[in-house]
Protein backbone atom coordinates (compact mmCIF):
# COMPACT_ATOMS: atom_id res chain seq x y z
CA UNK A 1 0.00 0.00 0.00
CA UNK A 2 2.84 2.10 0.76
CA UNK A 3 4.78 1.62 -2.31
CA UNK A 4 1.83 4.11 -4.03
CA UNK A 5 3.58 6.84 -2.21
CA UNK A 6 7.00 6.12 -3.20
CA UNK A 7 5.81 5.91 -6.70
CA UNK A 8 7.68 2.21 -6.87
CA UNK A 9 4.46 0.93 -8.01
CA UNK A 10 4.40 3.36 -11.77
CA UNK A 11 5.06 -0.36 -13.43
CA UNK A 12 2.62 -1.90 -11.93
CA UNK A 13 -0.22 -3.08 -13.49
CA UNK A 14 -3.31 -0.68 -13.82
CA UNK A 15 -5.58 -3.19 -12.40
CA UNK A 16 -4.00 -3.04 -9.30
CA UNK A 17 -3.27 0.38 -8.52
CA UNK A 18 -6.79 1.47 -9.80
CA UNK A 19 -8.26 -1.67 -7.39
CA UNK A 20 -6.36 0.09 -4.17
CA UNK A 21 -8.26 3.37 -5.30
CA UNK A 22 -11.22 1.91 -5.23
CA UNK A 23 -10.58 0.19 -2.13
CA UNK A 24 -9.29 2.93 -0.41
CA UNK A 25 -12.86 4.26 1.33
CA UNK A 26 -12.44 1.68 3.72
CA UNK A 27 -10.71 2.88 6.95
CA UNK A 28 -7.35 1.56 7.60
CA UNK A 29 -6.13 0.97 4.10
CA UNK A 30 -4.15 3.39 2.26
CA UNK A 31 -5.10 6.96 2.21
CA UNK A 32 -3.57 8.31 -0.93
CA UNK A 33 -5.71 8.19 -4.14
CA UNK A 34 -9.30 7.54 -2.90
CA UNK A 35 -10.62 9.65 -4.36
CA UNK A 36 -13.06 7.51 -6.97
CA UNK A 37 -13.21 10.24 -9.93
CA UNK A 38 -10.93 13.28 -10.25
CA UNK A 39 -12.29 14.65 -13.68
CA UNK A 40 -15.66 16.60 -13.05
CA UNK A 41 -18.56 15.35 -13.94
CA UNK A 42 -20.09 18.32 -15.23
CA UNK A 43 -17.36 18.40 -18.12
CA UNK A 44 -17.75 14.93 -19.08
CA UNK A 45 -21.03 15.41 -19.55
CA UNK A 46 -21.06 18.55 -21.25
CA UNK A 47 -18.50 16.34 -23.83
CA UNK A 48 -20.84 13.57 -24.10
CA UNK A 49 -23.79 16.39 -25.37
CA UNK A 50 -21.34 17.08 -28.02
CA UNK A 51 -22.72 14.24 -30.22
CA UNK A 52 -25.91 14.83 -31.81
CA UNK A 53 -26.72 11.14 -31.49
CA UNK A 54 -26.24 11.18 -27.46
CA UNK A 55 -29.79 12.01 -26.16
CA UNK A 56 -29.56 11.05 -22.33
CA UNK A 57 -26.52 9.36 -20.06
CA UNK A 58 -27.10 8.16 -16.74
CA UNK A 59 -25.51 9.30 -13.97
CA UNK A 60 -23.22 6.09 -13.92
CA UNK A 61 -22.54 6.07 -17.77
CA UNK A 62 -20.73 9.25 -17.49
CA UNK A 63 -19.16 8.21 -14.49
CA UNK A 64 -17.92 4.66 -16.36
CA UNK A 65 -16.87 7.70 -19.19
CA UNK A 66 -14.82 9.57 -16.99
CA UNK A 67 -13.23 6.60 -15.24
CA UNK A 68 -11.95 5.18 -18.54
CA UNK A 69 -11.17 8.24 -19.36
CA UNK A 70 -8.74 8.87 -16.64
CA UNK A 71 -7.47 5.26 -16.91
CA UNK A 72 -6.64 6.05 -20.31
CA UNK A 73 -4.88 9.05 -19.66
CA UNK A 74 -2.77 6.68 -17.11
CA UNK A 75 -1.73 4.20 -19.65
CA UNK A 76 -1.12 7.11 -22.09
CA UNK A 77 0.74 8.78 -19.93
CA UNK A 78 3.29 5.72 -19.16
CA UNK A 79 3.16 4.68 -22.63
CA UNK A 80 4.86 8.44 -23.36
CA UNK A 81 7.19 7.52 -20.47
CA UNK A 82 8.63 4.53 -22.01
CA UNK A 83 8.89 6.44 -24.92
CA UNK A 84 11.03 9.08 -23.33
CA UNK A 85 13.04 6.45 -21.41
CA UNK A 86 14.02 5.00 -24.69
CA UNK A 87 15.30 8.75 -25.56
CA UNK A 88 17.11 8.77 -22.12
CA UNK A 89 14.89 11.31 -21.51
CA UNK A 90 13.55 12.50 -17.95
CA UNK A 91 11.35 14.34 -19.36
CA UNK A 92 8.35 13.32 -21.68
CA UNK A 93 8.15 15.57 -24.35
CA UNK A 94 5.33 15.90 -27.30
CA UNK A 95 6.88 13.37 -29.60
CA UNK A 96 7.02 10.70 -26.35
CA UNK A 97 3.22 10.88 -27.41
CA UNK A 98 3.07 10.21 -30.72
CA UNK A 99 5.27 7.42 -30.04
CA UNK A 100 3.00 5.85 -28.06
CA UNK A 101 -0.40 7.03 -30.53
CA UNK A 102 1.66 4.82 -33.16
CA UNK A 103 2.91 1.94 -31.40
CA UNK A 104 -0.21 1.02 -29.71
CA UNK A 105 -3.37 -0.25 -32.02
CA UNK A 106 -5.88 0.86 -29.35
CA UNK A 107 -4.67 4.13 -30.01
CA UNK A 108 -5.38 4.18 -33.58
CA UNK A 109 -8.90 6.59 -33.21
CA UNK A 110 -6.55 9.13 -32.00
CA UNK A 111 -4.10 9.40 -35.49
CA UNK A 112 -5.17 13.29 -37.39
CA UNK A 113 -6.79 14.67 -33.85
CA UNK A 114 -3.84 15.54 -32.02
CA UNK A 115 -2.85 18.40 -34.02
CA UNK B 1 -18.14 27.14 -20.84
CA UNK B 2 -17.35 29.25 -23.70
CA UNK B 3 -19.86 31.60 -24.51
CA UNK B 4 -19.14 32.11 -28.08
CA UNK B 5 -20.36 35.47 -30.38
CA UNK B 6 -22.51 33.75 -32.36
CA UNK B 7 -24.80 36.49 -35.26
CA UNK B 8 -27.83 33.85 -34.30
CA UNK B 9 -27.81 33.76 -30.67
CA UNK B 10 -31.53 33.37 -29.99
CA UNK B 11 -31.67 30.05 -32.61
CA UNK B 12 -28.37 28.98 -30.71
CA UNK B 13 -29.00 25.93 -28.72
CA UNK B 14 -26.22 26.46 -26.61
CA UNK B 15 -27.48 29.70 -25.28
CA UNK B 16 -31.02 29.59 -25.97
CA UNK B 17 -32.66 28.05 -22.60
CA UNK B 18 -34.14 24.83 -22.77
CA UNK B 19 -33.47 20.74 -23.36
CA UNK B 20 -30.29 19.81 -25.38
CA UNK B 21 -32.38 18.51 -28.85
CA UNK B 22 -31.22 15.96 -31.43
CA UNK B 23 -30.55 18.25 -34.43
CA UNK B 24 -33.22 15.99 -36.33
CA UNK B 25 -35.79 18.67 -34.18
CA UNK B 26 -33.86 21.80 -35.09
CA UNK B 27 -35.32 24.10 -37.36
CA UNK B 28 -32.62 23.93 -39.38
CA UNK B 29 -32.43 20.08 -39.88
CA UNK B 30 -35.43 19.77 -41.88
CA UNK B 31 -34.89 18.74 -45.54
CA UNK B 32 -33.14 21.55 -46.51
CA UNK B 33 -30.36 19.84 -49.07
CA UNK B 34 -27.56 21.96 -47.75
CA UNK B 35 -24.97 20.65 -45.32
CA UNK B 36 -26.91 20.36 -41.93
CA UNK B 37 -25.20 21.43 -39.03
CA UNK B 38 -25.51 18.65 -36.56
CA UNK B 39 -23.37 19.78 -33.79
CA UNK B 40 -24.74 21.04 -30.83
CA UNK B 41 -22.20 24.23 -30.96
CA UNK B 42 -22.76 27.51 -32.25
CA UNK B 43 -23.71 28.20 -35.54
CA UNK B 44 -20.72 30.10 -36.63
CA UNK B 45 -18.64 26.88 -34.98
CA UNK B 46 -21.19 23.92 -36.55
CA UNK B 47 -19.49 21.15 -38.48
CA UNK B 48 -21.50 19.33 -40.71
CA UNK B 49 -21.49 15.50 -39.58
CA UNK B 50 -24.71 14.05 -41.96
CA UNK B 51 -24.02 10.69 -43.49
CA UNK B 52 -20.47 9.99 -42.05
CA UNK B 53 -18.83 7.63 -40.12
CA UNK B 54 -18.62 8.29 -36.45
CA UNK B 55 -15.10 7.45 -36.19
CA UNK B 56 -14.80 10.80 -38.44
CA UNK B 57 -17.55 12.79 -36.97
CA UNK B 58 -15.43 11.84 -33.69
CA UNK B 59 -11.69 13.55 -35.54
CA UNK B 60 -14.49 16.70 -36.33
CA UNK B 61 -15.93 17.13 -33.33
CA UNK B 62 -12.45 17.15 -31.91
CA UNK B 63 -11.19 20.15 -34.55
CA UNK B 64 -12.78 23.00 -31.86
CA UNK B 65 -10.34 22.27 -28.60
CA UNK B 66 -12.27 25.58 -26.87
CA UNK B 67 -15.27 23.54 -26.48
CA UNK B 68 -14.15 20.49 -25.40
CA UNK B 69 -10.94 20.62 -22.88
CA UNK B 70 -10.88 18.46 -19.77
CA UNK B 71 -9.67 20.95 -16.81
CA UNK B 72 -5.83 21.31 -17.51
CA UNK B 73 -5.24 20.91 -13.76
CA UNK B 74 -6.72 17.45 -13.17
CA UNK B 75 -5.27 16.17 -16.21
CA UNK B 76 -1.87 17.31 -15.09
CA UNK B 77 -2.10 15.72 -11.75
CA UNK B 78 -3.39 12.02 -13.26
CA UNK B 79 -0.48 12.13 -15.26
CA UNK B 80 1.92 13.15 -12.46
CA UNK B 81 0.73 10.17 -10.21
CA UNK B 82 0.84 7.56 -12.77
CA UNK B 83 4.20 8.35 -13.29
CA UNK B 84 7.42 8.02 -10.82
CA UNK B 85 8.42 10.70 -8.87
CA UNK B 86 11.10 13.05 -10.65
CA UNK B 87 9.65 12.96 -13.68
CA UNK B 88 8.38 15.68 -15.79
CA UNK B 89 6.00 16.41 -18.60
CA UNK B 90 6.62 19.15 -21.49
CA UNK B 91 3.67 21.60 -21.69
CA UNK B 92 3.01 20.53 -25.23
CA UNK B 93 2.94 16.65 -24.53
CA UNK B 94 0.88 17.58 -21.73
CA UNK B 95 -1.52 19.34 -24.23
CA UNK B 96 -1.63 16.59 -26.29
CA UNK B 97 -2.68 14.06 -23.82
CA UNK B 98 -5.57 16.27 -22.67
CA UNK B 99 -6.79 16.77 -25.97
CA UNK B 100 -6.48 12.58 -26.72
CA UNK B 101 -8.45 12.41 -23.45
CA UNK B 102 -11.07 14.87 -24.69
CA UNK B 103 -11.30 12.53 -28.28
CA UNK B 104 -11.20 9.59 -25.85
CA UNK B 105 -14.98 10.54 -24.30
CA UNK B 106 -16.33 11.70 -27.89
CA UNK B 107 -15.17 8.34 -29.34
CA UNK B 108 -16.39 6.19 -26.32
CA UNK B 109 -19.51 7.86 -25.68
CA UNK B 110 -19.79 7.39 -29.27
CA UNK B 111 -19.27 3.78 -29.09
CA UNK B 112 -21.51 3.16 -26.07
CA UNK B 113 -24.15 5.11 -27.57
CA UNK B 114 -24.00 2.58 -30.79
CA UNK B 115 -24.74 -0.21 -27.64
CA UNK B 116 -27.68 1.63 -26.16
CA UNK B 117 -29.09 2.32 -29.77
CA UNK B 118 -28.78 -1.30 -30.73
CA UNK B 119 -30.59 -2.19 -27.93
CA UNK B 120 -33.49 0.56 -28.87
CA UNK B 121 -32.60 2.33 -26.01
CA UNK B 122 -32.19 6.50 -25.62
CA UNK B 123 -30.35 6.80 -22.54
CA UNK B 124 -26.63 6.06 -22.14
CA UNK B 125 -26.29 2.80 -19.31
CA UNK B 126 -22.57 2.30 -17.74
CA UNK B 127 -22.98 -1.45 -19.42
CA UNK B 128 -23.31 0.17 -22.47
CA UNK B 129 -19.99 2.29 -21.76
CA UNK B 130 -18.01 -1.57 -20.51
CA UNK B 131 -19.51 -2.87 -24.18
CA UNK B 132 -17.66 -0.06 -25.76
CA UNK B 133 -14.14 -0.52 -24.00
CA UNK B 134 -14.43 -4.36 -25.18
CA UNK B 135 -15.15 -2.71 -28.71
CA UNK B 136 -13.03 -0.04 -28.68
CA UNK B 137 -10.30 -2.98 -27.66
CA UNK B 138 -9.76 -1.55 -24.18
CA UNK B 139 -10.41 -4.44 -22.21
CA UNK B 140 -7.68 -4.16 -19.61
CA UNK B 141 -10.26 -1.08 -18.47
CA UNK B 142 -13.53 -3.46 -17.69
CA UNK B 143 -12.45 -4.74 -14.32
CA UNK B 144 -11.14 -1.53 -12.94
CA UNK B 145 -13.79 0.21 -14.32
CA UNK B 146 -16.44 -2.49 -12.93
CA UNK B 147 -14.66 -1.85 -9.54
CA UNK B 148 -15.00 1.70 -9.90
CA UNK B 149 -18.62 1.13 -10.53
CA UNK B 150 -19.71 -0.51 -7.42
CA UNK B 151 -18.02 1.90 -5.39
CA UNK B 152 -19.62 4.67 -6.87
CA UNK B 153 -23.24 2.93 -7.11
CA UNK B 154 -22.48 2.29 -3.06
CA UNK B 155 -21.47 6.31 -2.81
CA UNK B 156 -24.72 7.23 -4.39
CA UNK B 157 -26.62 4.80 -2.31
CA UNK B 158 -25.33 6.08 1.08
CA UNK B 159 -25.67 9.66 -0.37
CA UNK B 160 -29.29 9.05 -0.86
CA UNK B 161 -30.01 7.40 2.29
CA UNK B 162 -28.30 10.16 3.97
CA UNK B 163 -30.41 12.77 2.75
CA UNK B 164 -33.34 10.59 2.95
CA UNK B 165 -32.89 10.20 6.60
CA UNK B 166 -32.55 13.86 7.06
CA UNK B 167 -35.91 14.10 5.38
CA UNK B 168 -37.86 11.80 7.55
CA UNK B 169 -36.17 12.91 11.34
CA UNK B 170 -36.28 16.85 11.63
CA UNK B 171 -38.03 16.45 15.46
CA UNK B 172 -35.55 17.38 17.89
CA UNK B 173 -35.58 14.81 19.91
CA UNK B 174 -34.12 12.37 17.13
CA UNK B 175 -31.72 15.19 15.95
CA UNK B 176 -29.03 13.51 18.10
CA UNK B 177 -29.60 10.07 16.48
CA UNK B 178 -29.26 11.79 13.32
CA UNK B 179 -26.08 12.89 14.07
CA UNK B 180 -24.59 9.80 15.01
CA UNK B 181 -26.08 8.25 11.07
CA UNK B 182 -24.75 11.35 9.51
CA UNK B 183 -21.54 11.04 10.72
CA UNK B 184 -21.48 7.64 9.74
CA UNK B 185 -22.78 8.20 6.20
CA UNK B 186 -20.55 10.85 5.89
CA UNK B 187 -17.34 8.86 6.58
CA UNK B 188 -17.84 6.46 3.71
CA UNK B 189 -19.17 8.75 0.88
CA UNK B 190 -17.02 11.89 1.99
CA UNK B 191 -14.27 9.17 0.28
CA UNK B 192 -15.44 9.31 -2.98
CA UNK B 193 -16.49 13.16 -3.12
CA UNK B 194 -14.91 14.58 -6.92
CA UNK B 195 -14.28 18.08 -8.17
CA UNK B 196 -12.51 21.44 -7.47
CA UNK B 197 -11.61 21.58 -3.87
CA UNK B 198 -9.87 18.43 -4.17
CA UNK B 199 -7.25 19.15 -2.32
CA UNK B 200 -8.57 20.63 0.37
CA UNK B 201 -11.15 17.23 0.91
CA UNK B 202 -7.97 15.06 0.24
CA UNK B 203 -6.41 16.60 3.62
CA UNK B 204 -9.46 16.18 5.72
CA UNK B 205 -9.98 12.66 4.25
CA UNK B 206 -6.26 11.63 4.90
CA UNK B 207 -6.75 12.79 8.66
CA UNK B 208 -9.76 10.73 9.07
CA UNK B 209 -8.30 7.42 7.84
CA UNK B 210 -5.86 7.82 9.56
CA UNK B 211 -7.89 8.12 13.01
Amino acid sequence: MEEMESGATAAAEPGQSLQLEAEAERPGSAPLQHKLLRLPLSRIKGLMKADPDVSLASQEAVFAIGKATELFVEVIAKDAYTSALQGKRKTIQRKDVDNAVDATDEFAFLEGTLD
Amino acid sequence: MVRSVCPSVSQCPRTRPGAWQSPANTPTAQGTGSPIPALRLPHCQRVSTEGVPHCQRVKKMAERPEDLNLPNAVITRIIKEALPDGVNVSKEARSAISRAASVFVLYATSCANNFAMKSKRKTLSASDVLAAMEEMEFDRFITPLKDALEAYKREQKGKKEASEQKKKDKKPESEEHDKNKEDENEDDTEGVKMVDDDQKETENEEEEVEN
